[in-house]
């Protein structure tokens, strides 16, 4: 299998098979707290592709090049967490800088991202994972690519959901299921469908 | 009196995942048995008491503008703390929360308590803060637990509860049947509520 | 400027405490965690093939096995991991072999699947299955081999019967060139 059925198999996993948040129950904070309307669940779902594919590439190299070769793989918690932490700062001071048009539509969610499970989930899944042979770990532009297309499996189903509950506010729903019930239900049922993709192991 | 006040109010009145809707992530991944519910829920309440503990002590010697990124390291390195202990006194709980152990150091009710709560206040009440909302923490994980065990394994902490003719119902220890049963766990929650 | 310069060298202190700490704690752990598995591993060698004396050896690729031995010396049968990428994991399985490549039993060592699935791998009752089954060519019933899989965890199932199977394959053909070291 050439290099592109590598990244095939890698954006497959990483949407459909094991999604990040219906499958492998990460990032769900904001899942459930920013997918009530179609363009903020839109912006946040960008600013979660643009830091998850940075946060993979810089926390890779931090990984290989500074805590592997000294054995001190058990600072990779907080190495990795002031790294997401400052990546997120800096990204908000140049995009407020040099475009300003895309602070004001990503800004408010980027302080949010710091504490987004699914950004510190990536870059510490990325350290034990491995290309379809199961031999190679994954190396620099494997990770930078697997960040990108788990970004990219969060925002399809945050897109999916807030569509859904937008339409979901007209209908009567019992008075104690509205809100985060009704939510939680719709998400549960998004997982069942979901679980078709299982077992698919390109 | 206030002690006791700090000490209850997580538990029920500001619980941190049915009434403030904090710390989901592990809330619906590691509730597939009992026992995952509990370790998670003790080890996210040993980082919370630590860090606030820290935090409050801390606080007059930091500076406001970068409290958070200090905030951030001394969680980060308590749950790494946890990490190893776990690692070696308890490999088999270790190896069943996996990612999730670190991920503590995200879970919004830690970061959340020290910026609003341990940031502000003594060492005392801070504490008395942290057993509440990680009492708070691990009760509901465990309620979450507790009811996808019985009904996807037919246990509880292991031990057969329900009769031999009880085929589990899978679907609750899956990823679905976590969202579900939240859900409706919840919807019960704000029934209650109307009813008062 | 001067300030940031302070901010940056508190938060840096910090960060240096918390690292200290830290790789205190783990130089404390870590030979635990090592003596644990080491421990673990010698247990479930015990486990499979009771009473008797294990000989580590190496074939010509590194990939180390055990030879049983009883009282007198004489060869009960081969002890070796088998190590495959199920659905979500790395699978290790202990697996415990007689002269013939015939199974005597088997141990799953670690393991991270779906729980309710994949993770039922664990259980007595599937592990129980691979006794007295023929190593060199076991496979999963949907594979028409003999070993039952999980209902729901296919794949977890098929990769501890593929995997024991090409370890199995492996060390029969070291065996036979002699390249024991």
């Amino acid at each position: 299998m050439g290099y592109l059925g590598e990244i095939f198999v890698m954006a497959m996993t990483a949407i459909f098979i094991q999604n990040f948040v219906l499958s492998r129950f990460l990032g769900l904070c904001p899942y459930l707290g920013v997918s009530k309307k179609l363009d903020s669940a839109l912006g946040m779902g960008l600013a979660v592709i643009f830091v998850m594919t940075l946060a993979s590439s810089f926390t890779f190299l931090i990984n290989r090049y500074l805590l592997m070769p000294y054995n001190m793989e058990y600072l990779q918690t907080i190495a990795f967490i002031l790294t997401i932490a400052a990546l997120v700062q800096f990204v908000e001071m140049v995009i407020q800088k040099y475009a300003p048009a895309l602070y004001s539509a990503l800004g408010v969610y980027l302080p949010l991202i710091t504490t987004n499970c699914a950004v510190l989930g990536v870059a510490i899944l990325n350290t034990s994972m491995f290309r379809s042979d199961g031999i190679t770990p994954y190396n620099f532009l494997d990770s930078t690519l697997n960040g990108f297309f788990s970004g990219v499996g969060f925002t399809v189903v945050l897109l999916a959901m807030a569509g859904i509950r937008m339409r979901i506010e007209k209908a009567e729903i019992p008075k104690s299921m509205q809100g985060m019930p009704i939510a939680l239900i719709l998400a549960g049922i998004m997982a069942l469908a979901f679980y078709g993709f299982i077992g698919f192991k390109i | 009196m206030s002690f006791l006040k700090e000490l209850t109010k997580g538990i029920i009145k500001e619980n941190p995942i049915f009434v403030i809707v904090l710390g989901m992530c592990p809330t619906l991944a590691v509730t597939t048995s009992v026992v995952n519910a509990l370790g998670m829920g003790l080890a996210a309440t040993f980082v919370l008491i630590c860090s606030n503990i820290m935090i409050s002590l801390i606080k007059d010697i930091t500076p406001a503008s970068i409290r958070i990124p200090v905030y951030i390291v001394v969680i980060a390195a308590f749950v790494s703390i946890v990490d190893m202990i776990m690692e070696a006194y308890l490999p088999g709980l270790h190896k069943s929360l996996g990612l999730f152990i670190p991920l503590i150091v995200v879970n919004c009710i830690i970061l959340g308590r020290a910026e609003a709560f341990a940031g502000k206040n003594t060492v005392l009440m801070s504490i008395a803060d942290a057993i509440g909302m990680g009492l708070g923490f691990t009760l509901s994980l465990t309620i979450v637990g507790t009811i996808r065990e019985i009904l996807g394994a037919g246990t509880w902490l292991n031990i057969r509860v329900t009769p031999a003719g009880y085929d589990p119902m899978l679907i609750a220890i899956l990823a679905p049947g976590a969202f579900i049963t939240l859900g409706f766990l919840m919807a019960v929650m704000n029934m209650i509520k109307e009813r008062k | 400027m001067k300030y940031y310069l302070k901010l940056g060298l508190i938060l840096f202190i910090f960060s240096v405490v918390a690292s200290g700490i830290l790789a205190f704690v783990n130089s404390l752990t870590t030979p635990i965690i090592a003596a644990k598995k080491a421990q673990d591993e010698i247990d479930a060698r015990e486990k499979l093939i009771p009473g008797a004396v294990f000989e580590e050896h190496e074939t010509v690729d590194g990939e180390s096995y055990f030879i049983a031995l009883d009282e007198d010396s004489e060869p009960l049968g081969f002890v070796f991991i088998a190590s495959e990428n199920g659905y979500s994991s790395k699978i290790l399985t202990m697996v415990g072999i007689d002269a013939d490549f015939n199974i005597i039993g088997i141990e799953i060592l670690d393991q991270g699947e779906t729980p309710g699935l994949g993770a039922n791998c664990e259980n007595e009752s599937f592990t129980a299955q691979f006794a007295e089954k023929q190593a060199l060519n076991l496979k999963v019933n949907q594979d028409d081999g003999e070993i039952t899989s999980l209902a729901g965890a296919t794949i977890t199932s098929r990769t501890i019967a593929n995997s024991i199977r090409e370890r199995a394959n492996s060390l029969k053909s070291a065996l036979e060139t002699g390249g024991e070291q």
